[in-house]
């Protein structure tokens, strides 16, 4: 292996953080999606390279199992913002409360 | 796996000869359906291939020494091999050959018969699935593999029957036929399974081996294999108690009926039965339930063909009755009478059938009466058919079927089954009565003629046709009139590895009494229905509880209408449907109610504001990971 893990581990730390900020800092349900998704591909670069690195099968298995675990997870994320979008008429997370004034008892 | 050279020429014959018909299947199908002249070139030249390979195959081997198997494994799973592959054994090639003729003269017929049909095309697809099929279960060494196409040619019998499935009944028939047969394929099927589980193979000709067979299986066990096999047999055979879906499948078109409903397909049951003769043969009581089942199926069939009015259904009762008569000569204890009357069955009672077809043809009715009084004696060539046939069906010499009628009858009566021999004989009366009453009515029509009143019979019949029909129906007399000559040779052939190989003692005095039965069964038709002054209502029409018993087909179809109302559908189909509503549902309604529920309790959670809780969970797992990590 021509890269050194830690090279590799450092990338994937830094895909993280930026997955988390996009999280935290949009205020935009698609673009918070979008964070998660790249929080997840770090993971999964994070395994490929220790797969590398210990010549171990184990990891590329776990990712391709990432890969199928974040195809649901954006399938059913926009089918919900989708539905979130059409009730509320906009994917800000702060404005969703419908939850809260179902129960009558707003925060 | 060596080169195609290194397989003897025979194995690559008859496999040729088992894929022409599939690839004719194939190609008219998927591509030629609605070239209906093209289709039936392919499917009968497929047919013709099969029976010239047939025929030289048959003449190659007349002097075989041994049984040639060729086997290869299919499937392998674990221990367990799958294995196919081609016997080539006397009673095979014979099969064989029949299947492949009657195959080959039924298609040429159709070409007349179902010219102008807008299915034609199909028809003629169907037709070759049902010669692949066929051809491959007469060939098939495992007993799995005869399994397999023993299901494909049940599958080509519902299309065939319900060939014309606009029509209600045709498509109702189809499914009767389907699911009665299937019901005998079931305990076929155990029977199948038992055997695997006990002996580890599936192979003929082991099964046929006695000692193998009884070192490792108990009578007991022995006995209930083969009765559970017998399921399968009397369902495909149309034998007492499943027998009722035979004259229902004469919805189909007559030339389907000629095959698969009276030469071959329902021979199939037979030919099983041949086909593990030395099988059946350990078990005494099998051996009898056969010659019962055989003498019974025998009886109440003739019994209903004595009051029908439609020309089929007598023929379709009359295959009953002799495919019984088959099973009672092999239940005596006698391979070659059976198969040798199933040989001959197969060339006369197409016969029959192809010439009912003519009539139907041109007076587009299929009631008797009406045929004669539209001056149906007028087809000559189907009267002399007719003639020839019904005389080969009661058994008059010189005919094809006076002969391997005698050596059933002598074999019942050497075995010492007297009470089958009697069966035997007032089965045979009743079989010569009621074909003659058939003739009689035709030739003789009472009452007034009326015109024929076929709407097809306007429009110009394509000549090409009309000879092929009379061909195949010269051809077929040929055969009924001099196959019973060829009885010794046969018999040498099909026997000829059959241990302890059965020598019939001839019985002139029965020859004589079984004409004279016959003759007298003739002179009583004569009276009732062929003379001047007959007024054409037999003795059993002049009693109507034996008229309701014998039109009502014994009333068997009511008590399965009975039992599938009672048993079926009120019992065991009550509760799976009280299943179905209360547990199933259930289930799946609490499931969507429950998931409901604990969202209500869940959003009481909800706060809002989730990215700040989303930063603050991110704070508190770096927070951990720096306390695991370096622990402050």
């Amino acid at each position: 292996m021509i890269v050194p893990l830690n090279h590799i581990l450092l990338l994937s730390a830094v895909l993280f953080s930026l997955g988390m900020f996009c999280t935290l800092a949009r205020r935009n349900l698609i673009m918070m999606l979008l964070g998660v998704e790249i929080m997840l591909n770090a993971a999964a670069v994070a395994f490929i390279g220790a797969s590398l690195h210990w010549q171990q099968m184990e990891g590329q298995a776990v990712v391709i199992f990432i890969l199928a675990i974040a195809a649901t997870e954006v399938s059913i994320g926009l089918a919900a913002i989708i539905a979130i979008y059409k009730r509320s008429g906009s994917v800000d997370p702060d404005l969703q409360t419908t939850l809260r004034k179902v129960e009558g008892n707003p925060s | 796996m060596g080169t195609l050279t290194s397989y003897p020429p025979s194995l690559i014959a008859a496999a040729a000869a088992l894929v022409m018909p599939l690839l004719a299947f194939g190609v008219i199908i998927v591509g030629t359906r609605s070239r209906h002249g093209l289709s039936a070139v392919l499917s009968i030249s497929a047919s013709g291939f099969s029976t010239v390979m047939a025929i030289s195959l048959l003449v190659k081997h007349w002097h075989m020494t041994a049984p040639l198997t060729y086997q290869t494994t299919w499937m392998a799973s674990g221990i367990m091999a799958i294995p196919i592959g081609i016997q080539l054994d006397p009673l095979s090639l014979l099969m064989f050959t029949v299947v492949a003729v009657i195959c080959l003269l039924v298609q040429l017929y159709s070409l007349g018969y179902m010219a102008g049909d807008p299915g034609f095309g199909r028809y003629y697809g169907f037709m070759s699935l049902f010669a692949w099929a066929m051809l491959t279960l007469t060939l098939s060494s495992s007993l799995l593999q005869l399994y397999i196409f023993w299901e494909l040619v049940g599958l080509a019998s519902y299309l065939l029957i319900g060939f014309w499935f606009e029509k209600f009944s045709a498509s109702e028939a189809g499914k009767k036929a389907f699911v009665m047969t299937r019901t005998g394929d079931v305990a076929f099927l155990l029977g199948i399974v038992l055997l695997w589980l006990q002996l580890g193979t599936l192979d003929i000709p082991l099964l046929n081996h006695p000692e193998m067979v009884s070192r490792q299986l108990s009578p007991g066990m022995i006995t209930l294999t083969a009765l559970l096999i017998f399921g399968g047999i009397a369902g495909k055979s149309a034998q007492f108690p499943l027998l009722t879906w035979l004259p229902d499948a004469m919805e189909g078109p007559t030339p389907v009926s000629a095959l698969l409903h009276s030469a071959t397909m329902v021979a199939a049951g037979v030919y099983l039965f041949a086909r593990l003769f030395g099988f059946f043969s350990l078990s005494p009581t099998a051996m009898g339930v056969c010659l019962a089942i055989g003498t019974i199926s025998m009886l109440i069939a003739s019994t209903m063909a004595m009051v029908a009015r439609d020309i089929k259904q007598v023929w379709a009762y009359s295959t009953i009755s002799q495919l019984g008569f088959m099973l009672m000569g092999l239940g005596a204890g006698s391979l070659f009478a059976g198969v040798f009357h199933l040989t001959t069955h197969a060339g006369f009672k197409a016969l029959l059938f192809l010439c009912a077809g003519v009539f139907i043809h041109h007076h587009g009715t299929n009631d008797m009466f009406e045929i004669g009084r539209q001056g149906g004696r007028k087809r000559k060539t189907a009267v002399a058919g007719l003639l020839v046939g019904a005389g080969a069906l009661s058994g008059l010499p010189p005919l094809a079927g006076f002969f391997s009628k005698e050596l059933i009858l002598g074999h019942l009566l050497d075995s010492g089954h007297w009470l089958a021999f009697l069966a035997a004989v007032v089965g045979a009366f009743l079989t010569t009565y009621y074909s003659f009453r058939l003739i009689f009515i035709i030739l003789f029509p009472k009452g007034e003629q009326i015109p024929v009143s076929n709407p097809h019979h306007s429009e110009p019949h394509p000549a090409r046709g009309e000879r092929a029909m009379a061909f195949v129906l010269w051809g077929l007399i040929g055969v009924t009139l001099v196959l019973g000559f060829f009885q010794n040779p046969l018999q040498a052939f099909v026997t000829r590895f059959v241990s302890g190989a059965d020598h019939a003692t001839h019985h002139l005095w029965l020859a004589v009494a079984a004409c004279i039965l016959a003759t007298a069964a003739i002179v009583q038709a004569w009276f009732e229905f062929g003379h001047k002054k007959a007024r054409q209502i037999g003795w059993v029409e002049r009693i109507p509880f034996l008229t309701d018993l014998f039109g009502q087909r014994w009333y068997l179809d009511r008590l399965y209408r009975y039992l599938l109302d009672t048993v079926i559908y009120r019992g065991v189909s009550k509760l799976f449907t009280a299943n179905d509503r209360h547990v199933i549902d259930g289930a799946v309604d609490g499931l969507g109610r429950s998931t409901i529920d604990l969202g209500r309790l869940v959003s009481r959670l909800h706060t809002t504001m989730i990215q700040y809780r989303l930063m603050v969970m991110f704070a508190v797992v770096i927070l951990l990971i720096h306390y695991i990590g370096w622990g402050f």
